[in-house]
């Protein structure tokens, strides 16, 4: 007995002290950049010169911020496309192969993975000459297609890890008892594998919001992106803006899950 | 996503052909659009400026921009060969001289442009026009450092162990290790002594970083000297960073960024009149104040003082290399450069 | 399935149920089209061109595979890649999984500010975070005036542009691709389980290792996965903290595709990075169901 007891403060000990780190690693990068986008300063720099809210002010200002705004309205765009059309292949896939343990099917969803292991820069490489040998110029449907291949495995992994749990003998119930395919699918499957679903659809947003390599290739004149305009005002000039514009999701973010929280309990339908 | 500028340019043709001279209505872009590449941060900032309203105003043609690095504009133009995704190149040495041998421009007449005489001599030439000079020397940070005389300083202490270096990756960092190379008996085509040199002092050297990364790495103390442009300095010294330009004893050194149309462009005449919009004098000058800090190329602007010469035909003392040389042995420096380098 | 269709073969009625009703590996069928046409075409576009000996793409031959495989350093670049993914797994699943048992064992409160937490880095763009990276690892940063404070060491530790900063950099980029599906496996768990094996005497060590890891290994799994795949390719992260000092192949496949433009040993490169990666995720696909039997045994 007394083992077990410090067996088990080894336990809280353990877990805590890594738990804490990760936290810590976590939380850390994310502070420095909020406090730096508070910034007295002219410049990027931590730790920042005084605190303001002059940066924001600028990055919400219509004229000396029109060409971020209509980037990050670009970005927004590309990524919520990205998200349902990789959400729908991708859950459709994973739920085609979670319960085969075939050769070909093991194949396949490594084939699956692909996108994510070959570097996006070659991607974006190839695909840009595929794309022009088609006929086709850069456009905003382009980088569409482009990243919902790239993130696809996001969601199609974490689906699948979802699906892994789901008991065969529970849809096989529900067909006997003469619901049809879709009935199954729609009141068993999905609810059970939703979290996983959302989890993957999050990423895939964000994947997609973040992706620099695809885009360089597959920009046109009209479909500026975010993070490469970010990229190079950070480069080049160490605009403070770049950093607001994180705080700025953050707060969006957080202001999102308090609302979904609200409307169809969030972590509620993550949980059960 | 509304506006595609295929669709639009389908519409331009069609309504070219429907109602040439007629009383058909006219959009606002009617004389019609050219879509130039740029360099993302402070080029495409400071194009959309200055160059933009004055082509517009001038030759009621509007700029797009596309913002692509000189290295993505050449590899988007070879996959697309025929089809370029943009009308104009904006162009360092080297990849321009790429571009030469690959085919990717058209044929360019200087006589096309009004303001040509106004450049130094050897601006222009048959596959483009030069819109910018940047000058290469050494950034440092006079608060923690003392001024560094030239190149060899940089390989030694106090400097060496405060050194932030970039590779063979981008025009800047290729001529100053050139530079520092020739300094310890090499040239510009042999940059052996560099290799040797480095080799000693390697695990000295503060930072060997991405060359997006330097400004960051300078401002928060990582390195206290690098290689760097005049553009780069003047930028950051108004942003508060304690960085200073030197002009080294052997020469500052001196490249051209020119722009080039691309092969199979439709829009040849626009193009034509953005490279005069850009060269002329008063976009050059306004291009020249802070926050932009361009180096002009037409003589008719007067140089402000931050700039480490008098005039223009000054420069013609400053180091220049010739990039056709360059480039057919860079690849194998960029290779040595990752071996020597990663341990 | 064989019971299911039996039912709907006892019931004519329902033949357009029938119609409707897809065979399930059907389901894949959208995807597998939309990978053929986007991704594989462009990936045998990479595989022909790294067929060409020389940057113009005209003349072909093999002498790119032969200069890339011929050559030791590629080979150690190769290998270092590899290498560092499964560093980043390895340290990623260390920290992350007392981060997923903490989550379990909180209020849905908590639960939902950990949540947050764990998605906070995918909210700071890549740009800026690297640039986050750089105050934490420099020489003058966070960590090194901590240390000095504390009298661990008298200089300056070397972070940036080593192993060690980059695996940590990358610990906290990659950690939301390990916990998203770890968390919400292990939200799905059965607490009963766990509870009976604390009411029947097992340690909290015991429980982890007997029953919550083998329950959310299929999570776990997912995540590494992620984790490695995406580690081993995140250029942006590799190049600017690891610096030129570090060489993997993305940086090889920039630099040749990007800035000498020789496409054909970009090829090479991309499609070595293609498989050395895809032996890693096969490899922790392997494991994971090797363990996976083993616990059921």
């Amino acid at each position: 007995m007394r083992s077990r007891r410090t067996g088990d403060f080894s336990y809280s000990l353990a877990i805590g002290l890594l738990a804490a780190i990760g936290f810590l690693i976590l939380v850390g990068p994310v502070v420095i950049v909020l406090l730096t986008s508070f910034t007295e300063g002219r410049s990027i720099r931590f730790p920042p010169s005084g605190l303001s809210t002059q940066w924001y002010q600028l990055l919400f200002d219509a004229t000396s911020s029109r060409q971020i705004h209509r980037a990050a309205l670009n970005s927004l765009q590309v990524a919520g496309a990205t998200m349902i059309m990789a959400t729908v292949l991708g859950t459709l896939a994973s739920v085609a192969l979670a319960r085969r343990s075939g050769k070909w099917a093991r194949a396949l969803d490594t084939f699956f993975m692909w996108p994510m292991i070959l570097p996006m820069l070659a991607f974006g490489l190839a695909a840009l000459m595929y794309f022009t040998f088609l006929g086709l110029r850069p456009s905003l449907e382009l980088i569409m297609i482009g990243h919902t291949i790239v993130v696809i495995p996001f969601v199609l992994r974490t689906t699948s890890a979802s699906m892994s749990q789901l008991e065969p003998a529970l849809l096989e119930s529900s067909a006997s008892l003469g619901a049809s395919w879709f009935y199954t699918f729609r009141r068993v499957t999905l609810p059970m594998i939703a979290p996983g679903i959302i989890a993957g659809g999050f990423l895939a947003f964000v994947a997609s919001l973040d992706n620099v390599p695809v885009s360089l290739f597959l920009t046109g004149p009209r479909s500026d992106m975010l993070p490469i305009r970010m990229w190079g005002m950070m480069e080049s000039t160490l605009d403070v803006r770049v950093a607001a514009v994180s705080g700025v999701l953050i707060a969006s973010v957080l202001v999102l899950m308090l609302v979904l929280e609200r409307l169809v309990g969030l972590t509620r339908r993550l949980r059960d | 996503m509304t506006s595609r500028p295929y669709t639009r340019r389908k519409f331009l043709a069609a309504s070219a052909v429907v109602g040439s001279g007629s009383l058909v209505w006219r959009p606002a872009y009617a004389k019609g659009s050219v879509t130039a590449a740029m360099y993302p941060g402070t080029w495409e900032e400071a194009y959309r400026t200055h160059v933009a309203p004055a082509l517009k105003k001038a030759h009621n043609v509007d700029l797009g921009m596309t913002p692509l690095f000189a290295v993505d504009q050449i590899a988007k133009a070879q996959a697309a060969r025929g089809t370029p995704p943009f009308d104009a190149f904006v162009l360092d040495p080297g990849p321009r001289v790429t571009g030469i041998e690959r085919g990717l421009f058209e044929k360019f007449d200087p006589k096309r442009l009004t303001n040509v005489g106004k450049l130094p001599a050897g601006a222009v030439d048959e596959w483009g026009v030069t819109v910018a000079a940047q000058v290469v020397g050494i950034g440092y940070n006079p608060k923690k450092l003392p001024r560094p005389k030239g190149w060899e300083d940089l390989l030694k202490d106090p400097w060496l162990s405060r050194l932030g270096m970039t590779g063979f990756q981008t025009t800047f960092g290729t001529v100053s290790i050139i530079e520092i190379a020739k300094r310890f008996g090499g040239s510009e085509t042999n940059v052996e002594p560099f290799f040797t040199e480095i080799k000693k002092v390697l695990p000295k050297v503060a930072a060997i970083g991405a060359p997006a990364s330097m400004p960051a790495l300078f401002q928060q103390g990582q390195c206290d000297v690098t290689y760097t442009n005049t553009q780069t300095v003047d930028t950051l010294k108004s942003r508060g960073v304690d960085i200073e330009f030197v002009k080294p004893e052997s020469g500052a050194v001196t490249f051209f960024t020119t722009v080039h149309i691309a092969k199979g462009s439709k829009e040849i005449d626009n193009a034509y009149k953005y490279f005069d919009t850009v060269i002329s004098t008063a976009v050059q000058t306004a291009l020249m104040q802070p926050p932009n800090n361009f180096v002009p190329v037409n003589r008719e602007v007067k140089l402000s003082v931050n700039l480490p010469m008098a005039n223009l035909d000054e420069m013609s003392k400053f180091v220049r290399h010739d990039w056709s040389k360059i480039n057919p042995l860079r690849a194998g420096w960029i290779e040595r450069f990752n071996r020597e380098v990663s341990k | 399935m064989s019971v299911a269709a039996a039912g709907v073969a006892k019931t004519p009625a329902r033949g357009i149920a029938t119609l409707a009703k897809p065979a399930e590996w059907q389901l894949a069928l959208p995807l597998a089209l939309a990978y053929a046409a986007f991704f594989l075409v462009p990936l045998l576009l990479l595989l022909a061109v790294s067929a060409f000996e020389d940057e113009k793409i005209t003349v072909l031959g093999f002498a790119n595979w032969r200069k890339f495989f011929g050559d030791p350093f590629y080979w150690k670049v190769t290998f270092d890649t590899v290498k560092l993914g499964f560093l980043t797994v390895i340290a990623t699943t260390l920290i992350g999984y007392p981060i997923a048992l903490v989550y379990l064992g909180s209020s849905p409160r908590w639960q939902r500010v950990i949540l947050f937490i764990v998605i906070l880095p995918l909210l700071t763009s890549v740009v800026v975070r690297t640039f986050a990276w750089i105050v934490i690892l420099g020489r003058e940063g966070v960590i090194n005036q901590t240390v000095m404070w504390l009298g661990i060491s008298p200089a300056p530790l070397r972070l940036l542009q080593t192993e060690v900063g980059l695996v940590m950099a990358l610990t906290q980029i990659e950690m939301p691709l390990l916990l998203l599906p770890l968390l919400s496996v292990m939200s799905r768990m059965d607490p009963n389980l766990r509870d009976a094996s604390a009411a029947l005497g097992a340690s909290k060590w015991r429980t982890l290792f007997k029953v919550t890891l083998p329950l959310s290994l299929p999570g776990l799994i997912a995540g590494c996965m992620l984790v490695f795949a995406s580690s081993t390719t995140a250029f942006i992260s590799q190049f600017v903290i690891g610096g030129n000092r570090l060489v993997y192949l993305p940086l090889l496949i920039w630099q040749q595709s990007l800035v000498v433009y020789n496409w054909p040993l970009a090829s090479v490169a991309a499609l070595t990075l293609l498989v050395s990666v895809s032996l890693g995720v096969v490899l922790i696909a392997t494991l994971g169901r090797r363990s996976k039997g083993y616990v059921h045994a």
